[in-house]
């Protein structure tokens, strides 16, 4: 058995991490709510873009614009993957890259070149280490995404797509990243975000996985009038349509990221305090041992002297 | 007020960060890229690109809220306005005016 001082040291090491823990997990409680209010502030705004996009698809009975026609020739694809800058939530960005890794083999499988880009500190340095081949990185405020940083991963993004292919054009994008379910649970999802498929998917080809609850079933679109005229109107929303979902895209996984880490930091001090309790019992153990011990050597002796005065 | 519900529609009114304001009203004003245009109730359902400027809307009790507003786009359906704007200042202080 340890020494009593041995057990004193560690239980003093394992409260002070608690501590620490404690207080990322307070921290990143007091986060949340925020980027969670966040993360539905921003949800009215696409959803009145959404619906204007149906309303324009289901009046124009063909659709030429680039964001919603597919240019099958190109091979080159674009996949964004959005982690976290920081570590300390769980298995938050491993999750996403392994999603990220998965969705790459797949798209080289089927004969694409898939072009990364990565949003946070932590997937840029994986993927560097890993000399592995990224398009364009975005770091920082992973866990508090503003507009602006939503209009420049959307700008590039787009300029990619518009670009013609001899010019480092790409034909698809993915968007691999963390859906907030609620406080304990996150999923994981890819959402193929361009070619936009506005039409009621015939067989959802080429989407890996882009479950879009808000694209089912819309009932019946009214007949609108469009004011200047249509061409316009739709040149004006697609850009709009597509910078509102990757916002909604980053402050969801914001939201996730807050979250896992919320939990990562519970567990750990909840780990930390049954540490803490198991040392207390083996360090209390040990000492009784020790009494136990130091008793058993007085009354022996004790009871030879008694001998030896009879 | 009989039959309230005619004579007045629905507005919300959001911005890219947040829901601004939310409400009845009995017509509105909108900044449109071709001029202003007005918005009554069972007006036909439009979608109509707005430029910079001041949307305007009077609210069920008659009271006048302007909201100075970024590009964007309004749509008018089944009695209900829908403003998306990029961006869109105040919004909060204006119950009281």
């Amino acid at each position: 058995m340890a020494s009593q001082l041995a057990f004193k040291s560690r239980i003093s090491s394992t409260s002070a991490l608690a501590k620490i823990f404690n207080a990322q997990e307070m921290i990143a409680s007091s986060h949340i709510a925020k980027a969670r209010k966040v993360a539905l502030d921003a949800k009215p705004y696409s959803d009145a873009i959404f619906e204007a996009v149906q309303a324009l698809v289901a009046h124009a009975d063909d659709i030429n614009h680039p964001i919603v026609k597919k240019n099958e020739k190109n091979p080159r694809v674009a996949v964004l993957a959005l982690t976290a800058d920081r570590g300390m939530a769980g298995a938050y960005t491993s999750s996403i890259i392994r999603e990220t890794e998965t969705l790459l083999d797949k798209l080289d499988k089927s004969g694409r070149q898939p072009e990364l880009f990565v949003y946070g500190r932590r997937g840029v340095s994986y993927y560097k280490y890993r000399n592995r081949d990224i398009a364009r990185t975005w770091e920082g405020d992973t866990d508090k995404p503003g507009v602006e940083r939503a209009e420049e991963i959307a700008g590039t993004l787009l300029d990619a797509y518009m670009a013609p292919a001899d010019k480092g054009g790409v034909s698809e994008l993915y968007i691999v990243f963390t859906e907030f379910v609620n406080m304990v649970v996150q999923k994981v999802r890819v959402l193929r975000m361009l070619p936009l498929e506005l039409v009621p998917a015939d067989d959802a080809a080429g989407a890996v996985d882009s479950p879009r609850p808000d694209e089912a079933e819309h009932g019946m679109t009214p007949i609108y009038r469009f004011e200047p005229s249509a061409d316009k109107v739709l040149d004006s929303v697609l850009p709009k349509y597509i910078q509102g979902r990757i916002h909604e895209c980053l402050l969801t996984a914001a939201a996730s990221e807050t979250a896992s880490r919320q939990n990562a930091m519970h567990t750990a001090t909840d780990n930390a305090n049954s540490l803490i309790d198991e040392l207390t019992r083996k360090l209390n153990a040990s000492r009784q041992a020790s009494i136990t011990q130091e008793l058993t050597e007085i009354i022996g002796s004790a009871d030879a002297l008694n001998k030896e005065e009879e | 007020m009989a039959g309230s519900s005619k004579s007045t529609f629905e507005v919300t009114i959001v911005a890219s960060d947040r829901p601004v304001w939310t409400g009845r009203a009995r017509s509105a004003s909108v900044p449109a890229t071709e001029g202003a245009m007005g918005i009554l109730p069972d007006h036909e359902p439009v979608l109509v690109l707005t430029s910079k400027g001041t949307l305007s809307v009077v609210g069920e009790d008659g009271r006048h809220t302007d909201f100075p507003v970024s590009e964007g786009f309004v749509s008018f359906d089944s009695n209900k306005l829908t403003v998306a704007v990029d961006r869109c200042d105040g919004g909060e202080s204006q119950a009281d005016r």
